[in-house]
């Protein structure tokens, strides 16, 4: 500019033409001279407006430095954890899956020899040994200790302090990390503190990475004629001169693209962040910010998350060789995946060793123990897509501060309510019983709507949501079936009407001896003209039969009598209590299960019959913690709410432990399940929906199969969604259910004659034992005139000996 | 007179391995007897001595399952003893999660509510508790003196005073040292 900038009196001016000359003196100074101060004032505009654009855009970009750097500078997933694993001495440890257990959390085998350091574990034979890492969580923290489990006939025989010797009574294991909130980047970190990162880590990637990182300012002038000089010789970009500033930078505030505005943008950021910021913060947001690789189809960024990817334990806890692969692969997580490329990884892993040595990081003695140590990763213990479903409703029981933009950005621990083991029982159950019944199926599904099914599994005492299995894939369907679809009931409705029948409030209407009449009945509807005929699954009718096996066979005629006989809003009232919050339709057919109920509904519902008739509120989450430890939400363990009489809950229990024993649910037993089990199946028209809903004292879960768009299934409930039950929870609990349903006070067995329903007294020659409210008994006795030969009948062994010797009492 | 009677019959038709059997079951019977009265024969129910419940009674009672259990409620009640609220209500709900039938769980759950001001839930848990107390079976005087003070100190959180009142007056009469100042500690409960 300044060259061909004009200067008076300096003009190419002709000495021999004065004219010309005074013309150009005249023209320099009229029109010439305007011509250059117009220029000259224009230059200063451009420049002062160029300077004052250059201002604006490093402002604009300070400003961006500043807020990312001053606010929250990650979006860090929140993530969710399970209930912890509790082992005791009397543990299947098999069943309850320990090792698989060591292996999610990240526990290595310990090598030969050595001591065994937090986070390994070592199998002996009948014992197991576990050094358990402390686990810090911020109300309930664990200690690291060391433990040895005693083995014995695939039980934990006794557990012990390996150090001291002492016996432990329980141990609470870790809860396992079941999935997280990612954002739409699916990018999950564990953030760290600077203080927490061992020295050798920050060593070898300072080696590897920006060796004068503690001495440049943003960008090391010295690396990048460096790296010039490289890349010229080599003809091609060899060699990268980003300093760590830069790549925090690049990764922090820009997009990936390689142009020459974005490398300025780049240089400036550098320089204003090295500027405003300590070398140390920049560090450690850095060690939090640098991508790592990949766990699944989510990032995985940071050094904390890092170090749990491939080894399994906290940040603090790498040795010098596992900081120098991690070092290692900052590069190209991908291309040198210690997972996929395991001798690439060694090579740079030992070239980061060697460059910590070169630049005196680590001593010799270290250098050789580093190269010496073998790399030993963690199994990658990837999320189950299934457990989303669990996630989705959790987040909807979350108060609503927690919106999904909380969720995603806010690095919350979520600690719930789901157990791994079942869930995973769950997943697996739905999805081969829904391929067993694809099979049977006559024609074959359309692929794009094929067969769903959802299982949950629930605690009755509490409420806490065990596992839930929304739908077939969460990847292909995101609508959660157990939580949202509301689909007709059909038979596992039929205990409500009964309940209805049988609790004090309403008389009752019946007990277990009376009889319904199972006989052809005509009701009116205001819906249609014409009567409604119920009839039967088989279309038959078997004239008066108990409350007993009414229910056992299922049969229609006689359930819609009783509704009709307690009253269709009693009914309604009385499913409302015990747990149904969709709006029933008051109409005869209600007594059916026609109305359309949310199987968390169901299962609620059955809990509440399952523990004494009181009713448990679902619980999913038991904690929300904030990154820094603090406790934001915590929810109780509330306890469950009388909704029915104690004594008309076992009633129903007993009823339905009839359906298993003898009645539509006898598959249960025929497959091996012995112990208390109670439940009911349940196939709507044209089986459309196939229910499932069963119970042990301890646990409620309800299987629903049918197609989203509603169509025939083609098999009954017992051959559908029974199977899977029975496959899920011989799985959970083994075939031998442990506890028992306690019967209250308020309830007496009584030996009765099944055929008569009268009360069984001796010389009657037919007897069972039936259970009633305490008074509500039978009157009649059996036979009629026993009461006056009571003298005649005979006692117990005389009984027994006869029963023994085949002759009739 | 009838049992007499039967017995009687049955012996005299088998002789003197008869004899030998009634009197092996003459000494099961003593043997059942004393076991039952000292307090060991049935789950929960504890010795004669002492008026209230106390948990460590039932630690070594049940099967694998409950006994892990208990001594997640013993860890429990001294957390709460040591004024780690937190962490003994995480004990009390892992004792749950491990034994959702312990009705002892429940109870301690209901006092630390209790001592921490919360009436609602603990009302729920005091009628659970009761309800698992009468399924196995072990609803005894020791037992309801805890189940009526907690709920006297339920009502009086509540600020049914005149109902606290009395309930509370009863839990005191039977156990004066544990309820008579309307209060149960956990170690009271230990």
């Amino acid at each position: 500019m300044a060259s061909r900038k004009p200067v008076p009196g300096k003009g190419r001016v002709s000495k021999g033409s004065p004219k010309s000359g005074r013309t150009r003196k005249r023209a320099s100074q009229g029109g010439g001279g305007w011509l250059l101060r117009g220029l000259g004032a224009a230059g200063i505009a451009i420049g002062f407006a160029f300077g004052l654009g250059l201002a604006q855009w490093v402002l604009e970009i300070d400003r961006v430095v500043v807020e990312r750097f001053e606010g929250r500078r990650f979006s860090v997933p929140s993530r969710v954890y399970s209930a912890p694993l509790i082992v005791y001495p009397g543990t299947d440890w098999q069943r309850v899956d320990l090792s698989g257990w060591l292996l999610r959390l990240g526990y290595r085998q310990q090598p030969e020899g050595g001591q065994l350091l937090p986070g390994r574990y070592e199998w002996l034979p009948g014992r197991l040994r576990v050094h358990l890492r402390a686990f810090d969580h911020p109300l309930r923290p664990e200690a690291a200790r060391e433990l040895e489990f005693r083995l014995s006939g695939g039980l934990i025989d006794k557990i012990q302090d390996a150090r001291t010797g002492a016996t432990v009574d329980v141990v609470v294991l870790e809860p396992e990390p079941v999935s997280a909130f990612l954002g739409e980047d699916r990018e999950q970190r564990d953030l760290i503190k600077i203080e927490s990162v061992p020295n050798h880590l920050i060593g070898a990637i300072f080696a590897v990475e920006d060796k004068r990182f503690e001495q440049h300012h943003g960008i090391d002038l010295q690396r990048v004629v460096g790296a010039l000089m490289a890349n010229l010789k080599a003809g091609r970009v060899a060699q990268g001169a980003s300093t760590l500033t830069q790549q925090l930078v690049k990764n922090f505030f820009l997009t990936p693209e390689r142009t020459l505005s974005r490398k300025l943008r780049e240089a400036a950021m550098a320089l204003i962040v090295e500027a405003r910021y300590t070398k140390r913060e920049i560090l450690q947001a850095y060690l939090n910010e640098i991508y790592l690789g990949q766990r699944g189809s989510t990032q995985v960024h940071g050094v904390g998350e890092g170090a749990r990817l491939y080894f399994g334990k906290s940040v603090s806890d790498l040795t010098v060789a596992e900081s120098a692969l991690i070092a290692a692969i900052i590069q190209s997580p991908n291309r040198i995946s210690p997972h996929r490329r395991p001798e690439l990884a060694q090579a740079r892993r030992n070239l980061v060793i060697d460059l910590m040595f070169e630049q005196n990081r680590i001593s010799p003695r270290h250098h050789q123990a580093a190269l010496d140590e073998p790399i030993r990763l963690a199994a990658i213990s990837r999320e189950s897509g299934q457990a989303r479903y669990f996630l989705d409703a959790l987040s909807q029981q979350l108060p609503d501060v927690y919106d999904a933009g909380v969720l995603r950005t806010e690095g919350l621990r979520i600690y719930s309510t789901l157990d791994p083991r079942i869930q995973r029982s769950a997943a697996r159950a739905l999805r081969s019983g829904l391929e067993r019944i694809e099979a049977q199926m006559p024609e074959p599904a359309d692929p794009a709507a094929p067969l769903q099914g959802c299982l949950l599994a629930m605690r009755p005492q509490t409420g806490e949501v065990l596992a839930l299995v929304g739908g077939r894939d969460y990847g292909a369907s995101q609508w959660n079936r157990c939580v949202h679809a509301r689909r007709q009931v059909g038979s596992v409705f039929k205990p409500f009407v009964y309940v209805a029948a049988l609790e004090p409030g309403s008389g009752p209407q019946v007990t277990l001896a009376d009889f319904l009449d199972d006989a052809p009945l005509e009701l009116e509807t205001p819906s249609s003209p014409e009567p409604w005929r119920p009839e039967n699954y088989d279309h038959e009718f078997r004239g008066p039969v108990s409350v007993r096996e009414a229910l056992e066979r299922s049969l229609n005629v006689p359930a819609v009598r009783l509704g009709q006989r307690v009253g269709i809003p009693r009914v309604a009232a009385i499913a409302q209590a015990l747990g149904v919050s969709s709006p029933l339709p008051l109409v005869p057919s209600l007594a059916l299960g026609t109305a359309e109920v949310a199987p968390i509904e169901i299962a609620r519902a059955y809990a509440t019959l399952a523990n004494g008739g009181r009713r448990p509120t679902p619980r999913m989450f038991v904690d929300v913690v904030e990154p820094g430890g603090l406790a934001t939400e915590n929810r109780p363990l509330q306890g469950s709410v009388p909704v029915l009489d104690p004594g008309a809950a076992y009633l129903a229990v007993s009823l339905l432990e009839g359906v298993v024993d003898r009645g539509t649910a006898v598959r249960v037993r025929a497959e091996g399940m012995r112990g208390p089990i109670a439940g009911k199946t349940g196939t709507t028209d044209d089986e459309f929906d196939l229910w499932f809903v069963g119970f042990t004292p301890e646990l409620v879960a309800v299987v629903w199969v049918g197609f989203d768009d509603p169509a025939p299934v083609g098999l009954p409930s017992s051959r559908g969604a029974l199977p899977i039950w029975t496959d899920f929870i011989r799985e959970v609990v083994g075939v031998r259910v442990r506890g028992r349903f306690p019967r209250p006070s308020g309830v007496e067995p009584l030996e009765i004659d099944p055929e008569t329903g009268a009360l069984a007294l001796a010389g009657c020659p037919r007897r069972s034992e039936e259970v009633f409210l305490r008074g509500t008994g039978p009157q009649e006795t059996c036979p009629a005139e026993a009461v006056a030969g009571e003298e005649k009948k005979p006692g117990f062994f005389r009984r027994t000996f006869r029963r023994l010797l085949g002759r009739r009492p | 007179m009838r049992e007499n009677r039967l017995g009687g019959e049955r012996i005299g038709g088998w002789g003197l391995p008869g004899v030998a059997l009634s009197r092996a079951l003459g000494w099961i019977g003593l043997a059942l007897v004393i076991f039952t009265y000292s307090g060991c024969g049935t789950m929960g129910v504890p010795s004669r001595s002492g008026q209230s419940l106390r948990v460590s009674e039932a630690v070594d009672q049940g099967d694998a399952a409950r006994r892990a259990s208990m001594r997640l409620v013993v860890q429990g009640l001294d957390a709460d003893g040591e004024y780690q609220f937190r962490r003994a209500q995480g004990s009390y709900e892992r004792a749950i999660q491990v034994d959702p039938t312990n009705p002892y769980a429940y109870l301690a759950l209901a006092r630390h509510h209790l001592d921490g001001g919360d009436s609602t839930e603990a009302a729920n848990l005091i009628d659970q508790a009761a309800a698992l107390f009468e399924a196995e079976g072990i609803r005894s005087p020791r037992v309801e003196v805890h189940l009526v003070g907690l709920r006297g100190w339920e009502y009086d959180r509540a600020g049914r005073s005149s109902e606290a009142a009395t309930l509370r007056n009863r839990a005191a009469a039977q156990a004066p040292d544990v309820w008579g100042d309307g209060y149960l500690r956990p170690e009271e409960l230990r």
